[in-house]
C-alpha cells in the first residue's frame, strides 16, 4: 500500500511560538484517521499547513508523491486535498446551489457539461435535496457544515480534511452528520483526517488517532489503545493530584 | 443562474430609443455632443462596475485606463498618421497591456492596496505627460484627431451603440457562471481558495475585460474631442467614474451606465447656474448616497418592475 499523505519533520513558528513540532505522520489511501488535542494543541495550524492556507516553517509535505508544501492553497485543492473549515464560510448573499455551484468551476471538479446538475446532485448527496434555492444566510449551523462538505465534495477530493465538523451542533443533529461522514467515507472511496473534541462521536468513527498536545504528536494508534494511553490522559485531564499538592 | 427578465429587455429598448431619438426631436449640435460624452461616461462606469463592483476590489485609478485608450489614439494619430479606426482596437490592446502590468503585482494583495497601486498608477501616467511633454505635448496634450466619423448624429449613434454592446456584454458575463465566481471571490477569498479556484487569475481577467472597455471609451473620447490631455489621467475622472456606479447600484451594470449619463447631462444642465453649479451637483450626490447607501437607478427599477417578474 503507498501513502497518500506522508507529512515530514513538518514545523511551524509564529515568532516565538511553536505551533507545530517535529509533525510527522503519514496516511494511507482509505484510512479514516482522526486527530485529537487539546485547545491550541496546534490541530487547526495543522490543517492550515497541508491546505497551503499557511506555510511550514521547516519541513515536507508530500501528497500523492508530489511536494505540497510551496503550493498555492487551490493548487492544493486540485490536486486532490480538500477541506472545511471549523467556522463555516458560506458565501453570503447567494443560494445553496451557487455555493456549490462556486467549487464545481474548479479545474478538478471537470464539469463539461450541466455544472448545476452536478451541484444538486452534491446537495442531494449531503442531505440537502430541493433546497438549492434557499439563502444561506438563514441555514441553521448543521446544515452549514453538510453545505461546506458539499463544496469540498465538488472538487473530487482523494483526501478530505474536516476541522472539528461537530463543533456547535446540538445532539440531535451530530448523529446524521456522523452517518454522513461515515457513509462518504464508505461509499466514496475517501481518505479522511478529522479535528475534533467530541471524544465519543470521534472515536465511533476512526480507525486510527493522532493525538497532539502543545503542538507536538504524542501518541499514534487505534482508538482502544489511545483512550489508555498515560500520556494522552494526562493531556487530557491533566496531571493526578500529587502534581496539583506539589505546585 | 439569474435571468433576465423580459421587462429588464423591455426597458433597455426604451431607454436606447430614447437617447437614440432625442437628438432627432431636439436638433441641436450641442445636446448632439452632450449625449456623446454622457453615453461615453456609461462605457467608463459599466467597465468599472463589471470589476470593481462584482469584485468589491475598488479600482480608484479607472483613469489610467481611460487615458491610456485616448493617448493611443492621440499618438497614432499624430506621429504615425494611421486610419483613425486603428485606434479602437490598439486602446483595448494597450489598455489591457496597463491592467496586467498593474493587475499582476497588486491583485495578489488584500485591503486598500489595489486601491491605491492604481490610483498611484494613473497619478504616475499622468506625471509622464508633463515630464515627457516633448512626445505628449505636455499640458497642452495632443491635437489634430481625425474624427472616426464626420456626422458628429452619425458618430453618437456609433457611440451609444458601442455603450449597448458593452453593457450586454458585460451584464451577459456578470450572470454567467464567471460573474457568480466574481461575486464569489467578493464574498471570501479564503472559500473560493478552498473550492479550488484561482483567485488572483479571476480577479486578473476581469481587470483585464474592464480596462479594455475603458481604454474603448478613451479612444472614442479622443476622436470626439480631437485631442487628448493629461486631466483624462486625473484622479477627478476615476473619482466621477466610481460616484456614478454607486449612484446607479454598484454590481448592476445597466444602472452604472444610466447614472452615468444622467449625472453627466445634470453637470450640464447645472451650467446656468454658474459658480453654485458644483454646489448643487455635490449637494445632490450627497444627498443620493447618504438617503440611498444602496444607489439610486437600479434599485429604483427593480421596485417598480417587481410585479412583472
Amino acid at each position: 500500500m503507498t501513502a497518500l499523505l506522508e507529512v515530514n519533520d513538518v514545523t511551524k513558528r509564529f515568532g516565538g511560538l511553536t505551533a507545530v513540532k517535529n509533525a510527522t505522520f503519514t496516511l494511507q489511501k482509505g484510512e479514516f484517521t482522526g486527530i485529537l488535542g487539546p485547545n491550541g494543541a496546534g490541530k487547526t495550524t495543522l490543517f492550515n499547513l497541508l491546505t497551503g492556507f499557511m506555510p511550514p516553517t521547516s519541513g515536507t509535505i508530500t501528497f500523492n508523491g508530489e511536494a505540497l508544501q510551496s503550493l498555492a492553497p487551490y493548487k492544493i485543492v486540485n490536486r486532490g486535498m480538500a477541506r472545511t473549515f471549523q467556522l463555516t464560510r458560506p458565501f453570503v448573499g447567494m443560494n445553496l446551489l451557487e455555493n456549490v455551484l462556486v467549487a464545481c468551476m474548479s479545474p478538478r471538479a471537470h464539469v463539461d457539461r450541466d455544472k448545476e446538475e452536478r451541484a444538486r446532485h452534491l446537495l442531494e448527496q449531503v442531505g440537502l435535496g430541493g433546497r438549492g434555492a434557499e439563502p444561506v444566510e438563514t441555514l441553521p449551523y448543521g446544515d452549514l457544515r453538510r453545505l461546506e462538505i458539499a463544496r469540498a465534495l465538488a472538487t473530487r477530493p482523494d483526501l478530505l480534511l474536516l476541522d472539528e465538523p461537530f463543533a456547535g451542533l446540538g445532539s440531535s443533529e451530530i448523529e446524521p452528520l456522523a452517518q454522513l461522514i461515515k457513509r462518504l467515507h464508505r461509499e466514496e472511496n475517501l481518505t479522511i483526517l478529522l479535528i475534533e473534541h467530541k471524544l465519543r462521536e470521534f472515536m465511533a468513527l476512526v480507525s486510527r488517532v493522532i493525538v497532539m498536545n502543545f503542538g507536538e504528536i504524542i501518541a499514534v494508534g487505534p482508538p482502544e489503545e489511545i483512550v489508555k494511553n498515560p500520556k494522552v490522559i494526562e493531556a487530557y485531564i491533566g496531571k493526578t493530584e500529587d502534581a496539583h499538592a506539589s505546585a | 443562474m439569474r435571468q433576465i427578465s423580459l421587462i429588464d429587455v423591455a426597458g433597455g429598448i426604451a431607454v436606447v430609443a430614447v437617447l437614440a431619438l432625442a437628438p432627432v426631436f431636439v436638433a441641436s449640435n450641442y445636446l448632439t455632443g452632450v449625449l456623446t460624452v454622457c453615453v461615453i461616461y456609461g462605457i467608463w462606469a459599466s467597465s468599472w462596475d463589471f470589476m470593481s463592483g462584482l469584485t468589491g476590489r475598488e479600482n480608484f485609478g479607472h483613469s489610467l485606463f481611460i487615458g491610456a485608450g485616448a493617448y493611443t489614439a492621440g499618438f497614432l494619430a499624430t506621429i504615425w498618421f494611421t486610419n483613425p479606426w486603428y485606434s479602437l482596437p490598439a486602446a483595448v490592446i494597450i489598455a489591457v497591456g496597463f491592467s496586467l502590468l498593474v493587475g499582476f503585482p497588486t491583485l495578489r494583495l488584500r485591503g486598500p492596496y489595489f486601491a491605491l497601486a492604481m490610483l498611484s498608477a494613473s497619478a504616475i501616467l499622468q506625471r509622464l505627460c508633463l515630464i515627457f511633454w516633448e512626445y505628449t505635448g505636455g499640458e497642452e496634450g495632443l491635437y489634430g484627431l481625425d474624427p472616426l466619423i464626420r456626422n458628429p448624429l452619425h458618430y453618437y449613434w456609433f457611440v451609444l451603440a458601442i455603450l449597448v454592446v458593452t453593457v450586454i456584454v458585460l451584464t451577459l458575463l456578470a450572470q454567467s457562471h464567471w460573474g457568480l465566481l466574481l461575486r464569489a471571490i467578493r464574498g471570501d477569498e479564503a472559500t473560493c481558495q478552498a473550492a479550488g479556484i484561482n483567485v488572483t487569475f479571476y480577479k486578473i481577467a476581469s481587470l483585464a475585460i474592464s480596462a479594455g472597455f475603458a481604454g474603448l471609451g478613451g479612444a472614442l473620447y479622443a476622436h470626439y474631442q480631437l485631442q487628448v490631455s493629461p486631466p483624462l489621467f486625473s484622479v477627478v475622472v476615476s473619482i466621477t467614474v466610481i460616484i456614478m456606479v454607486y449612484v446607479g447600484g454598484i454590481g448592476s451594470i445597466y444602472g452604472a451606465a444610466i447614472a452615468a449619463i444622467l449625472l453627466t447631462l445634470l453637470t450640464e444642465m447645472l451650467r446656468g447656474f454658474g459658480e453654485y453649479r458644483l454646489w448643487i451637483y455635490t449637494l445632490t450626490l450627497m444627498l443620493i448616497l447618504f438617503f440611498l447607501p444602496n444607489g439610486l437607478i437600479a434599485p429604483l427599477w427593480r421596485r417598480m418592475t417587481e410585479r412583472f417578474r
